[in-house]
């Protein structure tokens, strides 16, 4: 066996590493349980906590806060009928029905199942094609990675966006906050009216850290409170039957495939594998009837597609450097933080630390399984915790947090100018996402750009005689082409009156 | 779930409250230097090699003064964000700079209105050579295989560095102007820099030892020579460019920087800690491990060693178009 495989085993098997999974699969189910507070701004807020723990501890923590928080927000999807996090929303469908009929505990149970299955099928995933696909990923040069990047950029569009123009628009406006700043290549500077501040860029941590944490917190502000009976109801038996899970059987493959496949694309993420998977398996289950009724296979296949969907979007992450969701763009800026740049390079110089990444997020899906149905009882009476108390704790991550990324207070001021930014996004119903990865991908695309060019002497040829080029440029006319279809057959069925 | 809250919120308190404190702190009257807590600012990221150096240096110096050394990262624009704070900081000794050959590159691309001599300086620590490196089974097996084949070829071979007109692309000019080889200079970047050559896109780079230093141990790539004064000891067997007959020297120093002004007796007191610490078990184990060269200078000794690195800088960036000042 490779050494790098053993030593990144033994690493993320340490007991302050175990730890460290553990303490995040507890911040995950708690943060993914409370409806507004996604994985995303979730992980924002630990963030700046773990620029202190060695890079290791860090992603463990983070991996086990990601893994977890994905089974979190069926917790009150099941029980409240609201989805704690977006990628329950699936979930809700046919947890909620079963909630109503008095077997939460079960609903709950499998969802946690459900979860760790196909959070577990996500793990072979991420252990048998990252090292393959670092190895081709290898072989690129700039002008393939350009267009890789360009293709993530396309994809984004076709899904995370509910209006093609403004996601497109949305998605701009990110690539061009990353040109301001100090020009990659040349180093000189461009649109920083002199500041020696502005001339350091606009870290994207702190642009998120505005984009998500501020909307929500003042969303929160008019929010009227929910009612959190269903939390305290009795749950009745938890840990599912033998015969259950053998029903489940089905749902839970096409969920985990799902999900896993649908993570590796970048930019897809859980909400979108969740849905997809549970319009699946109710053409190929036997009583697709029961869906929507309180279907136990409707809640375990959009549960183990959101699971299966961290391990997918861990590959590209790893292996490329690009994100599969917005988890995986803050993860690479959390291991950036630390020195370590996430690429092919990663399973070349540092594989003990890459295998340790997969291994501690092995271990995340142990602790989430055992954690949830152990600690599930005591952990809904967060639920009930009110949100004068929750928010201004928030608040002030928000703030160390932008602070603590470089130091820099000017930081903070960006920070909460992206927060009005955020705030006029949702009221023009501008998706937010296509932007985070303008953000994130914005500077790769430049550089590889440029890099490709100055390797051509200028001639855009390259981008066509290279083959892996040419297969990413060729998939991104697909996905822009499937991206207006799909616009179109959204709009004619809007027409018609069927809901999409 | 009660204890986690008052962890968190005792956490925050404290987060809060050393915010407020620290500035109190560092602007307190001067008495006797040291007085309170020094800023030691990493002009780069976390994790990287100015960052892991830089906190064992500041460690060590923390426990020769007897004060607290706090190593924090204030990264960008290639260094000019902490050469601008530091800069701008009371001459009291409470705030250095963890400098580098940045403060030479970034004063002369133009973007920022000082140069090197802004500041006080207090001296070298160490120093590192930028190795000349093939991809490991690449036909060329010296320097000057290297430079017969791109003379054949003039203009195709692709030398990467870490970025346009940072030390590594400027020693890149430097060599290849002496074995001359015209060459595509590839600002790959940091993150790719290593990876160009073994996708073989780029025919060979220069990166700094401690960047390169694992993919030579694994023969991934070949280190051909350094572009620096003498043979390095974790790689003894590479010859000097000089050894080979090519008139190119560039070496990437770090040492410690202060605002201009700060008084002398703070500077002999800060100088002292520097020295001790440089020859510390810690850092010269670290030395050992990552292949720098600890070679303390004191300031006298710097400041020409400092010129003579920024007339070479200037003279590489205006050769290679890319000086543009901006002193007034």
């Amino acid at each position: 066996m490779n050494p790098d495989i053993l030593q990144g085993l033994s690493q993320a098997s340490l007991p302050i590493n175990l730890l460290a999974t553990a303490i995040g699969v507890l911040l995950g189910l708690i943060v993914g349980m409370i409806p507004g507070l996604t994985i995303s701004s979730g992980i924002i807020i630990v963030l700046p906590l773990t620029f202190v723990l060695e890079p290791d501890l860090s992603i463990a923590l983070l991996l086990g806060l990601y893994v977890s928080g994905m089974t979190g927000g069926s917790f009150s999807a099941i029980l409240l009928n609201i989805p704690g996090t977006p990628s329950a929303s699936a979930t809700a469908i046919d947890g909620y029905p079963m909630a109503q009929r008095g077997e939460a505990g079960q609903a709950l149970g499998i969802s946690i199942t459900a979860g760790f299955l196909g959070g577990m099928f996500s793990f072979l995933c991420l252990y048998l094609i990252a090292p393959l696909l670092a190895e081709v990923a290898l072989q690129f040069h700039a002008a393939d990675l350009f267009s890789l990047v360009f293709f993530g950029l396309t994809i984004i569009c076709s899904f995370a966006a509910k209006s093609l123009v403004k996601g497109l628009l949305s998605a701009i406006i990110g690539l061009l906050i990353v040109t301001v700043g100090q020009d990659p290549v040349m180093g000189t500077a461009r649109y920083t009216f002199g500041d020696v501040n502005i001339l350091s860029g606009i870290h994207f941590l702190t642009a998120l850290i505005g984009l998500f944490a501020i909307p929500q917190l003042v969303g929160s502000l008019t929010d009227t409170g929910v009612s959190t009976a269903g939390a305290r109801q009795h749950f009745g038996s938890i840990l599912p039957k033998w015969e259950t899970l053998k029903k489940i059987r089905r749902s839970v493959s096409i969920g985990s495939s799902i999900g896993a496949f649908l993570g590796i694309l970048p930019g897809v993420g859980g909400p979108i594998a969740a849905f997809i998977s549970y319009d699946y398996a109710k053409k190929a289950s036997k009583k697709p009837e029961d869906f929507g009724h309180g279907s136990i296979e409707g809640i375990a296949a959009p549960e183990s597609a959101n699971n299966a969907v961290t391990g997918g979007a861990l590959i590209p992450m790893m292996t490329l450097g690009i994100p599969g969701d917005p988890v995986t763009a803050i993860l690479i800026g959390a291991l950036l933080v630390h020195g370590l740049a996430p690429g092919p390079l990663l399973f070349i110089e540092r594989a003990d630390f890459a295998y340790g990444v997969i291994f501690s997020f092995f271990w995340a899906n142990i602790f989430n399984l055992i954690i949830a149905l152990s600690g599930l009882r005591m952990l809904v009476k967060v639920l009930a915790t009110p949100k004068a108390m929750l928010m201004p704790a928030i608040a002030l991550f928000c703030v160390i947090g932008s602070y603590a990324l470089r130091n820099s207070f000017f930081d903070v001021y960006v920070m909460l100018f992206f927060g009005l930014i955020g705030l006029a996004m949702k009221k023009l119903n501008m998706p937010v996402v296509p932007m985070l990865l303008g953000l994130v991908l914005g500077k790769q695309l430049e550089e590889h750009l440029r890099v490709a060019l100055t390797s051509s002497k200028g001639d855009i040829s390259i981008f066509f005689t290279s083959p892996f080029s040419l297969l990413f440029l060729s998939l991104s006319a697909i996905s822009i082409v499937w991206a207006f279809v799909a616009e179109h057959r959204k709009k004619s069925n809007l027409s018609k009156g069927v809901a999409p | 779930m009660t204890t986690l809250k008052t962890i968190l919120t005792n956490a925050t308190a404290i987060a809060v409250a050393s915010a407020f404190v620290f500035p109190v702190l560092l602007s307190g009257p001067a008495k006797a230097f040291p007085d309170g807590p020094i800023e030691f600012v990493i002009p780069f990221g976390a994790g990287g090699g100015a960052d892991i150096e830089g906190r064992v240096l500041a460690k060590e110096m923390s426990k020769v003064l007897g004060v607290p050394v706090v190593p924090i990262n204030k990264p960008g624009a290639g260094g000019a964000v902490t050469y601008t704070y530091v800069k701008n900081s009371k001459p009291n000794g409470n705030t250095i700079a963890w400098s580098s050959t940045s403060i030479l590159t970034t004063t002369n691309i133009g973007n920022v209105p000082y140069g090197y001599d802004a500041f006080d300086h207090i001296g070298r620590v160490e120093y590192q050579p930028m190795p000349f490196a093939v991809k490991g089974d690449a036909p060329y097996k010296t320097l000057k295989a290297f430079a017969a084949a791109c003379k054949k070829a003039p203009g195709t071979l692709k030398v990467a560095n870490s970025s346009a007109g940072s030390a590594t692309h400027l020693a890149a000019i430097a060599l290849m102007d002496a074995i001359g080889c015209k060459a595509i200079h590839l600002p790959a970047g940091v993150t790719r820099r290593n990876a160009t050559v073994l996708s073989g896109e780029s025919n060979a780079m220069i990166a700094p030892l401690t960047g390169a230093v694992n993919l030579a141990k694994a023969k991934k790539i070949r280190v051909l020579a350094m572009p620096s004064e003498k043979r390095n000891a974790v790689m003894p067997n590479v010859p000097t460019a000089k050894e080979l007959g090519f008139d190119a020297e560039l070496d990437l120093f770090r040492s410690l920087s202060v605002a201009k002004g700060t008084p002398i007796g703070v500077k002999a007191k800060l100088a002292g800690a520097m020295t001790a610490a440089a020859n510390s078990k810690a850092f010269t184990d670290l030395a050992e491990k990552n292949g720098f060269t600890i070679a303390p200078m004191q300031v006298g000794q710097f400041e020409a060693y400092l010129k003579q690195e920024n007339a070479k800088v200037v003279k590489i960036m205006k050769a290679a178009g890319l000086y543009q000042s901006k002193m007034k």
